[in-house]
């Protein structure tokens, strides 16, 4: 049966990829709530704001769907966040251990060491978090416009212990701030999908049932094909694909277990809603350069290919594993960065809606492939950062039928990703400032989905049958004397007669600066956490 | 056959502990405690028996069945439980075990019923045959290689897996001299040195936790 989803009660940020349609600048608020009565006010006086998943329409009364906004706005909260907005402590004691501990708490097991260690976060992160706030938009001038009127809840209310808590890490002399910005990054005024090692960044989303050919793509974003040997078929056709069960993602909704995600009583407080990682990651541009040069010098295939052996995909985001020549992955990316950009350049609702259409079918080249026919990882490494992070069926390595489905072990380790770099890269050669990631992961279990891929897949190897080899770019790998201690093998490739390539010393280029784990509502139990009626009765 | 599988050997084996008591202490409680104060590691006496893949010792109070409705059989006493899982046969390596630790070995079974009797490695063997319980549904989860054998591969294992990384574009000239030095060093055909120490978690002896 066709899964029909209540798209006006589930939250934007769940559904919609923000950037793809244009909101290419956001900020993040954190509060903290000194008390109750306060914080039930202030949420139930933003809830008009809250973006729901929606379709947005050009105004056109007989389409299904709201206005397109001028900003999105969008709401979560800590374990603390609704113990202090009142949750009764049954509510409280069904939620999942990972959430109830927070970040912090579970930094073992996220590798969160050394340098991202929760001592040396951003102040805000040491203070104690209760609710998250996102506004994303087109524009700064919208972002700021939505600011205005959620800060002016606050006067208009009065509301004096809802704290906006100071405290993210701001640029050189510029101290701390209230919030947090970010921001798509741009090239001679351009914007781009990159992160500021230069790589096209947040391509790939799963496709789970409710979702619209509008909201992803099921070709490459789905699960394998469950039936007979279609799993095994052409990456690029329908039929290898079937999409993930909505329970992966949403709350109160079947998974790929068949069964319902253990969730928060009553079931009305879970149903719709989801779990989300924010984690913000600086990234250290100076060393990646350096190491990029130094390293390149002796690589055979130069600086560019050993920059997408890192991650699997070359730095315009185009993958290696169905794109080696870089002339070929070049024109392509060329193409999906022009798309973008009218994409932005839209006027009316209805040219946004055509853009949008037309950038699809370029993206497509982005997702619809997987690694069958690069087993050894000859194209594309076995460790590189996005055949760990999504292995798209490729886990079973060649031992055809081992599981039910190609893809069984790893369709329950899929997350929604979200989130745009922060901060500008003032110095190629620099480790210093503030500028990386703002990192967001939605899924049904923290523990079963982001925190399983963060610590056994980025940080560790075995599954892939690479020992204790971390993810190259985002492994948490130590560093001694200066030198960095991370490895990984580039596999030989039978086509071109490459031998296998050992690269080493990988040091630490990213770090943890702060993060916490949410849980977000559905509009339905926001209501009820602003009214103050959530029953586990 | 029970308790084998390929080379390897699945031991499980029930000693009674006398029921009684000393120094106000259950005499149970008392070889728990002796257990809890084993040195870990290389330093573990079970490092020092050859052969051994993993060995563990527990005290059993009581069997509990934990399902509904839940149930408790009270055993007659307390037993001390020593598995081991080692490369060989029973014979050879209890009478290893014998002459390897036997100070340890009379420590930790001084209060099971019927050790008085064992004074060599022979009546040990025979003891412990009397405690043995057959397996039948034995995993062994290491390969059938001698422990030795094993350590040596592991050893080369990591130490080549350090010179190819050491050596990415060395000239060919370079490349093989530097392998046969490596080769030199490393003695791949000698089992006893250089290699990882039995009972290690690593190389250097650092454990993490």
């Amino acid at each position: 049966m066709e899964t029909l989803l209540d798209l006006y009660d589930i939250q934007g940020n769940i559904m919609k990829n923000y950037a793809e349609a244009g909101f290419v600048k956001a900020r993040y608020l954190f509060f903290k709530l000194n008390n109750g009565d306060q914080g039930r006010t202030f949420v139930n006086s933003v809830i008009p704001f809250i973006t729901s998943s929606a379709p947005w329409t050009d105004g056109d009364e007989n389409a299904d769907g709201v206005l397109w906004p001028e900003a999105a706005t969008n709401i979560a909260f800590t374990y603390n966040g609704l113990k202090n907005l009142g949750i009764s402590v049954q509510t409280l004691q069904s939620f999942p251990d990972e959430f109830i501990v927070g970040m912090r708490g579970r930094r073992t097991i996220l590798g969160d060491n050394g340098p991202s260690d929760p001592a040396r976060w951003d102040p805000v992160w040491h203070e104690e978090i209760h609710i998250f706030l996102s506004i994303d938009a087109q524009t700064d001038e919208a972002v700021e416009k939505r600011y205005n009127q959620i800060m002016d809840v606050l006067t208009l209310h009065q509301l004096d212990k809802v704290i906006l808590l100071d405290g993210h890490r701001g640029n050189k002399n510029e101290g701390t701030k209230k919030y947090q910005d970010a921001s798509v990054l741009y090239e001679s005024g351009v914007p781009t999908s990159k992160e500021h090692f230069g790589y096209t960044d947040g391509i790939s989303n799963p496709f789970f049932k409710g979702m619209t050919a509008d909201m992803g793509e099921l070709v490459g974003g789905g699960k394998k094909n469950t039936k007979g040997n279609l799993g095994y078929g052409n990456p690029e056709l329908q039929s290898t694909w079937l999409p993930l069960e909505t329970g992966e993602f949403i709350l109160g909704h079947k998974d790929e277990a068949l069964e319902y995600p253990v969730a928060p009583m009553p079931p009305l407080m879970a149903k719709n809603g989801s779990f989300m990682v924010y984690r913000k990651l600086h990234e250290n541009v100076g060393k990646f350069n350096l190491f990029l040069d130094e390293k390149s010098k002796n690589f055979p295939g130069g600086k560019e290919l050993l920059a997408a052996k890192f991650v699997g995909r070359w730095r315009n985001g185009v993958p290696i594993t169905t794109f080696p020549d870089e002339k070929d992955a070049d024109e392509l990316a060329m193409k999906r960065q022009k798309a973008i950009q009218l994409i932005t350049l839209a006027k009316t609702p209805a040219e946004k809606i055509e853009a949008q259409a037309a950038f699809r079918e370029i993206n497509k080249k982005f997702h619809a492939y997987d690694y069958n026919e690069d087993l050894n990882g000859g194209r594309c490494p076995v460790g590189a950062h996005t055949r760990r992070a999504n292995p798209r069926g490729s886990l079973e390595f060649g031992n055809k039928k081992a599981f039910d489905s190609p893809s069984a072990v790893d369709n329950r380790r899929r997350i929604i990703r979200r989130g745009l770099p922060y901060g500008l890269t003032e110095d190629p050669a620099g480790n210093d400032g503030n500028h990386g990631t703002i990192f967001m992961s939605i899924n049904a279990s923290i523990k079963r989905q982001f925190e399983f891929v963060l610590q056994q897949w980025i940080n560790y190897g075995n599954d892939f049958k690479l020992a204790n080899d971390k993810c190259p770019i985002l492994g948490n790998h130590s560093e001694l004397n200066g030198k960095g201690e991370g490895r990984m093998v580039f596999g030989s490739n039978s086509i071109t007669d490459d031998p296998p390539y050992f690269l080493n010393e990988l040091p630490r280029f990213i770090e943890t600066r702060g993060g916490e784990y949410f849980f977000i509502p559905s509009l339905t139990a926001l209501r009820m956490i602003a009214e103050g009626i959530v029953d586990p009765t | 056959m029970p308790n084998v599988s390929g080379k390897a050997y699945g031991l499980t084996t029930f000693c009674p502990i006398r029921n009684g008591h000393k120094e106000g202490m259950a005499n149970s409680s008392l070889l728990r405690k002796r257990l809890q104060e084993l040195p870990e590691n290389e330093g573990s006496p079970m490092a020092k028996v050859s052969d051994t893949y993993m060995a563990r010792f527990y005290i059993l109070d009581d069997a509990i069945f934990e399902s509904y409705p839940a149930r408790l059989d009270r055993l007659q006493s307390k037993y001390l439980v020593f598995t081991s899982n080692f490369h060989g046969d029973l014979d050879t390596y209890l009478t290893g075990m014998w002459n390897s630790i036997n100070p340890i070995i009379k420590q930790l079974w001084a209060d099971c019923v019927g050790f008085e009797k064992v004074d060599s490695a022979r009546s040990f063997v025979e003891y412990i045959k009397k405690c043995q319980l057959t397996n039948t549904f034995f995993f062994n989860g290491s390969t059938d290689e001698s422990l030795q054998e094993q350590l040596k591969s592991l050893f080369l294992k990591q130490e080549f897996s350090k010179f190819v990384f050491a050596h990415q574009g060395v000239p060919a000239k370079q490349l093989l001299q530097d392998f046969k030095d490596f080769v030199a060093w490393s003695k791949p055909k000698v089992l006893s040195s250089p290699t990882w120490k039995a009972g290690a978690c690593s190389p250097d002896g650092i454990c993490i936790k």
